[in-house]
């Protein structure tokens, strides 16, 4: 410990009060998600009383999301597998290759990071409608990942270009052909960088709603956040089951977060390349 | 060389039909006005003059998106790396602290901005609430609903939810820094604050300023949680550049997308100019080429 | 020597199985025809069992023909419509409000003189819908902007309703004062979700004050807001906001939290709102509706001094239905609103959502447990001369992003004074 102990109390209290102001809000969600709204209304914050556990089934079945999970997890995790195939090879290229065009094509795809959504999905609209993919989940898939290269490219790209030059000499050397070396050493370096941007990618995308709200109109199409918005209604806000919805919703990305965090961790500590 | 080619084509098919011809499209209908059918006539440079001069919202956005952005990326990227210096120092429970400060980052807007607007209702919210109980209840407020403290309270909202993601591209980074130099430095007596301003941050300088613009980029764009928690209000005190976008192409009682398209072209071109001028200041020559 | 690019394993079975989707998606057959609905209201049983029950009726008399309602929550269904509509994408029938103009502008409403029957629709609520000498829409839900007090409540404070259940502006005044002084709060109402509630006691003081005429005058950029009869309206609305006649949460207070705010917790006064407060209090007390024995009263908008129309009220049309003017199915859309606007639905309607509707429905007694309030609702009605529709309906671009902000939101919030206000929505409504 290079922290003396005199330093720790004040750590410990900034620690323990970081801890209530992350873990409060979330345990009274998750509190929350076990009492119905009445109950809410009259005691925000006491404890349940009686557990409704019903809830999470009635969520499940009677709102349906049990189909809009299944939608979410097809068009998050499609999207997000061929986002970082499609993104990790771009960002290899232009980190590892001098070429015409380079600089403009580095160009073209980090200015689509600046444009606003709100704008962009009426074109889109029109584009899906033209390629038959409107009210698909392909087409959706499609518009997420073509929204988030950008993002994508531009972490991997400079996590990248600071892999030592030696390493692709020596393996050019050794006759390794150009793909071998993206697979083979790119990957496997960048590893937790490209694990960064799949954790960072599936958050977003699995919350993502402008565009599943105007890119799918049926409802059996629809994915997670649709069904949130579902509670979220203009005539009542039901917050208990809002809360009951959100622990479905956040349960997958919490496990895939603590599955990834480790080797995320690890993965950094172990290949330190700085 | 039909590797590059191989490389390449997948993203840029994509993003050419999906992301540019969008983007092409905006630039187009900026300078466009669309009336009934959906009939197109052009209109030059009308939308943007009209923006320039006769809009009384649009700079009031532009400053609170710029002041929101500036601050809350500061804010967010140092309180993050603050955070994992308290859990590389070694705080108790590192691990699971590691993803208890993480959970903000995974809630979506939606939820976020709902627990939010409770905390901060002036009768019965938490902030409010604690205030009262620790005797502060001078200070108690509406807070979303005060033009003054509006924005500041929804920027709250958005630091607490993004610090965990700083945090552990910090910590990462804390773990990857070579052990012998820290080492060394120990060695040399250094005291702990010397160590932290002279050795580790200027290590830890390429991810901070990767940090800084992805956050600034990322904040630039502030919609969802703005409009869940005030609408652009009060008295357009929180309206940000992507809300009134929203608001003029989709609330207000047309089908025009010539104005709002001139909004987001505007607004394009100002970000572009500043990340140049940034670009420059840092010279971060391999990060981003212009 | 380079290797020839082979897909990864993962990635071809990632594309396999984006390929298998969109395969799988089922395909329409030629001879069904499915007419599509988008309606808001989701989260309103009552409504959706109305509307989904016209549907069957339907299906039943054309075998062979689906009616398929995609319900929506109100922004995305905005959203949704305003992105399909210009792409030439839409519903076949959709659900409208008279204020949303744009679409009959924008060409994406059939004309439906000819497709409806309008027999069974009121004159005074088809009215609303017709511009330019043609009909675009076909009212449904019809309303009436209510005070609604709390019985027992005013009994403690020790005042009387006078005959006619109307305060004078000073009484109305003292009131507010009274119930300050004795720890009640007096207005619930809440700016957190709409663009509206907020206007409600000003508004309605101003059609009492102006008159229909000069009313509508003002919002639609004619009249002057420094008129004097307005500024006297604004100064005795300011007064009652300072003296705190709204809640200290009233700029977040959500509309759906402020009918609980009246009638649960903490309990208010009066809660100025459409007729529409049945929908959120008619419904069981675990659904957070108001409990049974709730001392539900409703009184008169107070009358203005010099005013040129104390019995005015404001109605106004809500939900509507319109058809997509690119629908291919024109006729059997028509039929399905006619389906929905028989008499017997109308009927159903004042039984189901408690609401009254802009269709020829004759209720002569009401039956079962709210039978007394909708007896004084009626009595409420007796000698009103109706201005139909609200401010929304009125104004217009900037007029409306000021009256959301400034009229609705920023005045009763206190935190603006009256020639702030005034100044503000002349430079944003005032056509000079």
């Amino acid at each position: 410990m290079w922290m003396g102990y005199l330093r720790r109390s004040p750590l410990l209290l900034f620690v323990a009060i970081y801890t209530a102001l992350t873990g409060g809000p979330f345990l009274w969600v998750a509190i929350m998600s076990l009492r119905t709204t009445p109950e809410i209304f009259v005691a925000p914050y006491s404890l349940p009383t009686v557990i409704h556990w019903e809830k999470f089934v009635d969520a499940w079945t009677k709102s349906n999301y049990g189909t809009y999970f299944w939608n979410s997890v097809i068009v998050v995790t499609t999207a997000v597998a061929l986002l970082t195939v499609i993104g990790a090879m771009v960002a290899h290229c232009l980190a590892r290759y001098r070429f015409r065009g380079a600089r403009l094509i580095r160009f073209v795809i980090l200015s689509g990071l600046i444009l606003p959504p709100q704008l962009l999905v009426l074109s889109l609209f029109q584009i899906l409608l033209e390629y038959g993919l409107y009210n698909t989940l392909t087409g959706l898939i499609l518009v997420y990942i073509a929204g988030h290269i950008a993002m994508t490219v531009y972490i991997l790209e400079g996590f990248f270009s600071q892999i030592p030059q030696d390493l692709f000499d020596a393996a050019r050397m050794d006759g390794y052909s150009d793909f071998e070396i993206f697979w083979r050493i790119t990957l496997p370096i960048g590893l937790s960088a490209i694990l960064t941007t799949v954790t960072l990618n599936f958050i977003i995308l699995w919350n993502e709603f402008l565009y599943a709200v105007c890119l799918l109109t049926e409802d059996n199409k629809r994915t997670l956040p649709l069904g949130i918005m579902h509670f979220m209604g203009s005539h009542s806000l039901d917050v208990g089951m809002l809360a009951t919805g959100l622990m479905i919703a956040i349960a997958p990305i919490i496990l895939l977060y603590a599955f990834f965090s480790e080797t995320m961790i690890k993965g950094m500590t172990a290949g330190a390349v700085r | 060389m039909g590797t590059l080619a191989v490389f390449l084509a997948p993203a840029l098919l994509l993003y050419f039909g999906f992301t540019l011809y969008p983007v092409l499209r905006t630039f187009y209908n900026s300078l466009h006005t669309i009336g009934p059918q959906g009939v197109q006539s052009f209109v030059g440079f009308a939308n943007f003059s009209q923006l320039l001069n006769d809009d009384p919202v649009i700079w009031k956005a532009v400053g609170h998106t710029a002041v929101f952005t500036v601050v809350a990326t500061l804010a967010d990227v140092f309180g993050g790396l603050l955070l994992a210096l308290c859990l590389f120092a070694g705080a108790p429970f590192a691990r699971v602290l590691r993803l208890l400060w993480f959970t903000p980052v995974l809630m979506s807007y939606v939820v976020v901005g709902v627990i939010w607007v409770w905390i901060y209702d002036y009768d019965w919210g938490l902030a409010n609430v604690i205030l009262r109980a620790i005797g502060l209840s001078a200070f108690e407020q509406s807070w979303l609903g005060d033009p003054s403290t509006a924005l500041g309270s929804v920027m709250v909202t958005h630091i607490w939810k993004w610090l965990g993601f700083n945090m552990i591209i910090f910590l990462a980074a804390l773990y990857a820094l070579p052990a012998e130099v820290l080492g060394a430095a120990e060695l040399d007596n250094c005291g702990w604050l010397a160590k932290l301003v002279y050795i580790m941050i200027p290590m830890l300088r390429a991810t901070i300023v990767n940090l800084l613009i992805l956050s600034f980029i990322g904040k630039m764009m502030i919609f969802d949680l703005v409009w869940i928690m005030t609408g652009g209000g009060p008295l357009w005190s929180t309206e940000t550049v992507s809300t009134y976008v929203y608001k003029r192409a989709f609330d207000w009682n047309t089908f025009d997308l010539g104005y709002p398209s001139a909004i987001a072209v505007l607004w394009f071109l100002i970000i572009m100019a500043f990340v140049v001028v940034i670009t420059r200041v840092f010279r971060q020559r391999d990060k981003l080429e212009f | 020597m380079t290797e020839p690019f082979a897909p990864r394993p993962i990635t071809a079975l990632v594309l396999a199985f984006a390929a298998g989707i969109w395969l799988g998606a089922p395909r329409a057959h030629a001879e069904d025809v499915t007419l599509t609905v988008w309606s808001h209201e989701a989260d309103q049983d009552a409504k959706v069992a109305f509307r989904e029950l016209a549907a069957r009726n339907l299906e039943k008399a054309h075998p062979g023909v689906k009616v398929k309602i995609t319900w929506y929550e109100k922004n995305p269904m905005l959203a949704a419509l305003k992105t399909a509509l210009p792409a030439g994408q839409g519903p076949d029938v959709y659900y409208i409000e008279p204020d949303w103009t744009e679409y009959i502008t924008g060409g994406y409403l059939a004309p439906l003189d000819d497709l409806i029957d309008w027999s069974t629709i009121e004159d005074w609520a088809r009215k609303i819908w017709v511009h330019n000498g043609k009909t675009y829409g076909v009212p449904q839900e019809a309303y009436t902007n209510e005070l609604y007090y709390n019985k027992d409540m005013l009994k403690k404070l020790g005042v009387d309703l006078p005959a006619n259940a109307q305060f004078t502006q000073a009484q109305f005044l003292d009131l507010v004062k009274k119930a300050k002084a004795a720890g009640m709060t007096p207005i619930a109402q809440g700016v957190g979700d709409r663009p509206f509630p907020g206007a409600y006691i000003v508004g309605e003081a101003l059609l009492r004050k102006l008159g229909k005429a000069d009313y509508e005058k003002l919002f639609t950029g004619k009249l002057s807001f420094q008129d004097p009869r307005v500024i006297e309206v604004f100064k005795w609305t300011k007064d009652l906001v300072d003296v705190g006649a709204y809640p200290k949460n009233f700029m977040t207070l959500k509309l759906g939290e402020s009918h609980y705010y009246f009638y649960s917790k903490p309990l208010a006064l009066m809660l100025p709102m459409g007729s529409w407060y049945t929908g959120r209090a008619f419904v069981p007390v675990e659904k957070g509706g108001q409990p049974p024995d709730f001392p539900l009263g409703i009184m008169q908008f107070p009358a203005m001094d010099g005013g040129a129309c104390s019995q005015c009220k404001t109605s106004a049309i809500g939900a509507s239905f319109g058809i997509n003017a690119a629908s291919k199915n024109k006729k059997l859309a028509a039929e399905y609103i006619n389906a929905m606007s028989t008499p017997e639905m109308g009927k159903r309607w004042i039984e189901t959502i408690y609401l009254q509707t802009g269709i020829k429905a004759k209720v002569d007694k009401f039956t079962g447990p709210y039978a007394a309030y909708f007896t004084e609702l009626m009595a409420r009605q007796k000698g009103a001369d109706y201005f139909i529709g609200g401010p929304l309906d009125l104004v217009e671009g900037k007029c409306k992003d000021a009256f959301g902000q400034v009229l609705n939101a920023a005045f009763p919030g206190g935190l603006l004074t009256v020639d702030d206000t005034l100044k503000r929505m002349n430079t944003a409504c005032y056509k000079g």
